[in-house]
């Protein structure tokens, strides 16, 4: 049979598993058993964040077989990204190739683990939901996250989601959801780790409000200038914090931050973070239903 | 044809061409397990867990069936061959070579007593378990879906060659199955080396 097209899926899925197989490497740091990771840059490795247990004497084998050392460069337990940096570069040809086009909801995908020295495992799968944003539990926010149906194998966290045609989908880890396995899209993961590298750490701004979920009456949307359902009332704000320094007061209700509507918490969570910390930042409000914008010094976390 | 066609076309002539050497391997006091034709001549191989304590009885898949001879067996690597008085049967090809990780492949069995079944999966790790005596016995790990009844039975690949026998079922949860079977490179030598000593049965080899 020459146009067996099972055969030709089967060899695919075998070659792709050989190309990002490359890219896959056993991380060794912490005391149970040794967890994956991603080669990111000829020095630099891609892992989750919860299986790194120590900052230094970290130690990587490469799918030669060939054992580096490594320390942290950076690490965000919020998106459970860590980036470690190997005492030597690798060779070009084991550095992971990211995904070009973003996930499709039904696409076949690999998952990859180096879970033990004996060679590189792998599970077939299907992206099987595609979400976000979501907290994660670990005080974090994720922008997009996938899941999927494969088998993630005891020591998988930090390994690629692998395409069929062996790009990588994303970084998979147990550790965001109570244990059940998502991903993190590589063109985010990428990204974070872009920022890790920058500034050693994923900056979260701090408000110092506690606020509920409230239905902005029509009236005031009107005033505000654009039809928006729902916004913030502020219902507590902590002393000498970065909003009651701003000037915001029980009562309030937070409507946008940098111009961007706010409806609901996580929005609030991720226009507050990256950019606007440690930046005066203009925060809009309804104050006895009239809008009035505030220039908040965001703070850190 | 679409895409779509095609693939639903060569998995059905894959399973048109393994099945006819599926057998049910059925002990005197368990639940059947399954088999494969290793021979025209009417060799079957199987899990020596299988087998039991007495000559099992082997059906064939035209509902034929027949009291078998154990020929030989080795529970540290838990595989045993039996014979049966047959011939005209449909053996199954052995895979060349070792398979790849990644690569597709398919198991055959009868789980929980359910008769004629494929499950399909990847081959997830190429490892080596130690048996009791010490010895590295080569194992193909996949994901494929394997239960009770699925033990004897080939797992193939795309091509329909062997290349293990389901063996073992580590963590029934089928959010963690981990199925292990035999590789075909280590079955081909044990066959080989049984059918040398044991070229001419005796009632005195049958236990």
């Amino acid at each position: 049979m020459s146009q067996n097209v099972l055969v030709e899926l089967s060899d695919a899925l075998a070659d792709a598993a050989e190309k990002a197989g490359k890219a896959t490497v056993l991380v060794n740091a912490r005391r149970r058993m040794p967890a994956s990771g991603i080669v990111y840059t000829s020095d630099l490795i891609l892992t989750a964040d919860h299986v790194v247990e120590r900052e230094e004497g970290i130690k990587v084998i490469l799918s030669d077989g060939e054992e580096v050392s490594a320390r942290v460069a950076g690490r965000d337990a919020g998106s459970d990204i860590a980036v470690l940096k190997l005492d030597r570069p690798v060779d070009q040809a084991m550095v992971a190739e990211a995904t070009k086009s973003p996930a499709r909801l039904g696409q076949i995908a690999l998952a990859l683990g180096r879970p033990s020295p004996d060679g590189v495992e792998a599970s077939l799968g299907t992206v099987s939901a595609i979400g976000g944003a979501i907290r994660t539990g670990r005080g974090g926010m994720l922008e997009r996250y996938l899941r999927t149906d494969s088998i993630s194998y005891p020591g998988f966290s930090g390994g690629p989601l692998v395409a069929a045609d062996g790009t990588v989908l994303g970084l998979n880890t147990s550790g965001l959801a109570n244990g059940a396995a998502i991903t993190v899209p590589a063109e985010l993961a990428w990204r974070i780790a872009d920022t890790l590298l920058k500034h050693g750490r994923i900056r979260r701004g701090y408000l110092g409000i506690r606020s509920q979920t409230v239905e902005i009456p029509e009236v005031s949307q009107k005033a505000l200038k654009r039809e928006q359902a729902t916004g913030l009332l502020v219902v507590g704000v902590e002393n000498g914090s970065p909003a009651a320094k701003g000037g915001l007061i029980v009562g309030d209700i937070l409507v946008g931050v940098t111009g961007e509507p706010v409806l609901h918490h996580d929005e609030l969570f991720t226009r507050l973070s990256g950019d606007v910390v440690g930046k005066s930042t203009p925060v809009d409000i309804l104050r006895g239903g009239q809008p009035q914008t505030l220039n908040v010094l965001i703070g850190e976390k | 044809m679409n895409f779509n066609g095609r693939f639903t076309q060569v998995i059905d002539e894959l399973v048109q061409r393994v099945m006819p050497s599926l057998v049910i391997v059925r002990g005197h006091r368990f639940g059947a397990g399954a088999g494969m034709v290793w021979d025209s001549n009417g060799l079957i191989l199987t899990n020596n867990h299988v087998v039991g304590r007495h000559n099992p009885i082997v059906i064939l898949q035209n509902d034929r069936e027949y009291e078998s001879r154990l020929l030989a067996r080795d529970p540290d690597v838990d595989l045993a061959l039996l014979s049966i008085d047959a011939t005209d049967l449909t053996p199954l090809p052995p895979a060349p070579i070792s398979p790849r990780v990644g690569e597709m492949v398919f198991a055959f069995g009868h789980p929980w007593g359910q008769r004629n079944t494929v499950t399909r999966g990847i081959v997830s790790a190429l490892i080596h378990a130690h048996n009791r005596r010490g010895e590295k016995l080569p194992v193909v790990r996949s994901d494929v879906p394997l239960a009770p009844g699925n033990s004897g039975g080939p797992l193939v690949n795309a091509k329909g060659q062997v290349v293990g026998i389901n063996a073992m079922i580590v963590g029934g949860d089928q959010s963690v199955s981990i199925a292990a079977s035999v590789a075909t490179e280590f079955v081909k030598k044990a066959v080989s080396d049984w059918v040398k000593e044991k070229a001419q049965p005796t009632p005195s080899d049958v236990m």
